[in-house]
């Protein structure tokens, strides 16, 4: 190739630049390095959780750095991006010479005439031996090919070629996985649901509390939890799920942990769960009147006897406020005709700060309610993300355990009727392995007919 | 059954530390009988290892609330030992280089002896633990770990034994491709480890990968072995700093499996 353009030369210095194992060796571990970081501060927390460990200043540099959401900051992502051009360039540059090696004539390769590694002499003369040596050889690496070469006879057999391939194969395995984590990424989503006992939800929650319709309801009939026999450790989280297309009843699931059900391609997760309140029977007095037992609903408004409407805003089972109070309390919102709504508050009675006004609830009871959380996904890169895992494993197999192995065997005259056999053999792996098989062979070379020197 | 896998786990622990002492005698003495009684003895605590392994198994299924026992500390660190010591006695029967058991046999007992300071009750599993995919992440995981474990102690030995001024003699080079080949096992192991762990995620949480702490680990030592891997194919190297890098990796991973569950807090942090 010729080099006349100038621009070419920068071209080249990139190309080389990503090309080189310094590169890999400097992001892995520079990617290690970051990660630690963000094991060691706490992830996608709010504002004053860093001011309050880290101050004022610290805070300041987590966020300038994305350290608060390290693992999808530009910054490691660009990290991850220059790891992957680094291994698509790298596999480039030397695939070619790999093939070139993969694909050389044997018949070539068998005129080499290598240092050898071992060398002694047998009986007989080259053509009585030649034969007989090449079946051992044939048996102890693979396909074996002759040639003559300056007066004696050369035998070549390698085996393993491809295992080149291996490295290529775990270098496209990770290429696999991080476009399956961009298509999920890119068109998949991920979201959460709660469902309450009796309720049917047809669109969920994705990120930053965006509603996302799902185009089909899914209705909770009940939660369940199992405890194992005479203990308090819960041993399954059920929830019955009923899937609703079009008005009608499609899919009946009882959910578990670990067991994710799909519906139209979603796949639901059984993730949490939590009691809600369903309603609180309260004893409702109006200043000067009897008081009566009236009942109110959580977040929606019912009509009182006598006007105006109420309903609870919000509602702690137990509350502690020392000397002062312990039990239960319900915010509950008023609105008499006409009027803003009111905040009231409802205590248990006995309570020594019960309300004084025109209205007041006291607490009599309440009926909770089971609320499942669901995690909501769809991910259309994850069979790439299991493809790669797959090839990924296999290319280490092929990487560590199987090599490319040439072995060769040369055959001269020794004089009084002996034949001088030279081994030699290279391996781009596991030169161990080769050492053994070699030894192997000049075993078997030397046990049968001919005596050692 | 359980009480009696307790009881034999313990005796299991202290016969590891005789067969530490016999290996290290030998070491010392270079006396090769020494070395060979160890190598039987350790065989044979590997078998009463597995049986009591076997029979904790077995009882829990009695108690009710079978599962492997593969669900906290002290039954991982009991199963980190047994792969330890299996991954050992492969390298012997192959190398039939009694020295290394110096350095891996007092690991097994520090494992083992860890392994009897934790609470031994069996416990019902959590639901998310429930999981089918348990058994073939664990054992990945631990022979992972393990293969870096003896890794780490050839690498010792290789350290300690001033192999590095020598690096080209037949036992320098020999120690060198032991430690690459023992942290190759590990690095397939790992891999799976990771692989089986995020196919498991996906099924309990619908994410292959969360970046959790232990995920993250796991990767680090993971990124750790492949610029290791990498430095000695592509660079050549080899000796002192290939043993250094190994003990650095093994580093990661005891903070992998001991630091992430003590310092940070996770969806792992049931296993602690």
């Amino acid at each position: 190739m010729k080099d006349t353009q100038p621009g070419r030369s920068a071209l080249e210095l990139i190309w080389s630049f990503f090309a080189s194992v310094k590169l890999s060796f400097f992001l892995f571990l520079t990617l290690a390095v970051a990660s630690i970081f963000g094991t060691l501060i706490p992830q996608r927390e709010h504002l004053h959780v860093y001011t309050k460990a880290y101050g004022e200043t610290g805070a300041r540099i987590i966020q300038a750095l994305s350290l608060d959401d390290m693992y999808h900051s530009y910054w490691f992502l660009l990290l991850l991006t220059l790891l992957a051009v680094n291994l698509v360039i790298c596999s480039l540059n030397r695939l070619p010479l790999a093939l070139k090696v993969i694909r050389k004539d044997p018949a070539a390769e068998a005129k080499r005439v290598r240092k050898a590694w071992r060398s002694f002499t047998v009986d007989g003369g080259v053509q009585d031996n030649q034969d007989r040596l090449a079946r051992e050889l044939g048996r102890v690496v693979g396909k074996v090919h002759r040639a003559e070469v300056d007066g004696g006879v050369n035998l070549f057999a390698q085996r393993g070629a491809w295992s080149r391939l291996g490295v290529y194969l775990v270098h496209a395995s990770v290429l696999i996985i991080f476009i399956g984590a961009i298509v999920g990424n890119l068109w998949g989503f991920d979201g959460r649901v709660f469902i309450t006992e009796g309720q049917t939800v047809d669109h969920i929650l994705i990120q930053r509390g965006k509603k996302l319709p799902l185009g089909f309801g899914v209705r909770l009939d009940k939660f369940t939890i199992t405890y194992y026999k005479g203990s308090r450790m819960p041993s399954e989280y059920i929830s019955d799920l009923v899937f609703i297309n079009h008005g009608k009843e499609v899919k009946k699931w009882r959910l578990k942990v670990n067991h994710p059900v799909d519906f139209k391609g979603i796949d639901f997760y059984q993730s949490s769960y939590d009691q809600q309140l369903k309603s609180v029977k309260v004893l409702l007095t109006r200043k000067g009147q009897e008081p009566q037992e009236v009942q109110l609903y959580f977040q929606r408004w019912s009509k009182l006897p006598g006007g105006g409407e109420a309903g609870v805003q919000d509602f702690r089972p137990q509350v502690d406020m020392g000397g002062m109070y312990r039990g239960a309390v319900a915010r509950i919102l008023y609105r008499s005709p006409g009027k803003q709504p009111v905040a009231l508050t409802a205590f248990e009675p006995g309570a020594r700060m019960a309300s004084r006004g025109e209205v007041t609830f006291q607490l009599k009871g309440w009926d909770m309610v089971s609320r499942t959380g669901l995690s909501v996904k769809y991910d259309p890169g994850v069979w790439f993300v299991w493809i790669g895992c797959i090839l990924m494993t296999l290319g280490f197999l092929v990487t560590f355990y199987t090599s490319h192995r040439k072995v060769w065997l040369r055959l001269t005259p020794a004089g009084k009727g002996r034949t001088r056999v030279e081994i030699a053999g290279s391996a781009n792996r596991n030169r161990v392995g080769l050492q053994r098989a070699m030894e192997r062979l000049e075993q078997s070379i030397r046990n049968q007919k001919g005596k050692a020197e | 059954m359980a009480e009696l896998s307790n009881q034999l786990i313990t005796y299991v622990t202290f016969a590891y530390m005789a067969a530490a002492v016999l290996y290290l005698i030998a070491a010392v003495s270079g006396a090769r009988r020494i070395a060979l009684v160890g190598s039987g003895l350790t065989w044979l605590i590997l078998a009463v290892h597995t049986t009591a392994i076997i029979l904790r198994w077995v009882g829990s299924y009695e108690m009710g609330v079978g599962h492997a026992p593969f669900s906290n500390l002290f039954e991982s660190l009991v199963f980190f030992g047994w792969t330890l010591v299996l991954i050992y006695l492969i390298l012997e029967l192959r190398t039939r280089m009694y020295v290394v058991g110096a350095y891996a046999l007092p690991l097994v007992f520090a494992t083992m002896l860890y392994a009897l300071a934790q609470d031994a009750s069996i416990r019902p599993l959590m639901p998310a633990l429930k999981s089918n995919w348990l058994i073939a992440h664990v054992i990945a995981c631990f022979l992972g770990y393990a293969g870096f474990g003896i890794s780490a102690a050839l690498s010792l030995l290789y350290l300690l034994t001033g192999q590095g001024r020598q690096p080209s003699s037949p036992r320098a080079n020999a120690l060198d491709n032991f430690i690459y080949q023992t942290v190759a096992i590990g690095f397939i192991m790992l891999t799976a480890g990771i692989i089986t762990g995020a196919v498991w995620a996906n099924s309990a949480w619908g994410t292959y990968w969360s970046w959790d702490p232990k995920e993250t680990w796991s990767l680090i030592t993971w990124f750790v072995y492949a610029a290791m891997l990498h430095s000695r194919y592509m660079r050549g190297w080899q000796g002192t700093r290939l043993a250094v890098f190994s003990l650095a990796g093994f580093v990661c991973v005891l903070f992998t499996y001991f630091g992430v569950n003590l310092l940070l807090s996770g969806l792992h942090s049931y296993a602690s």
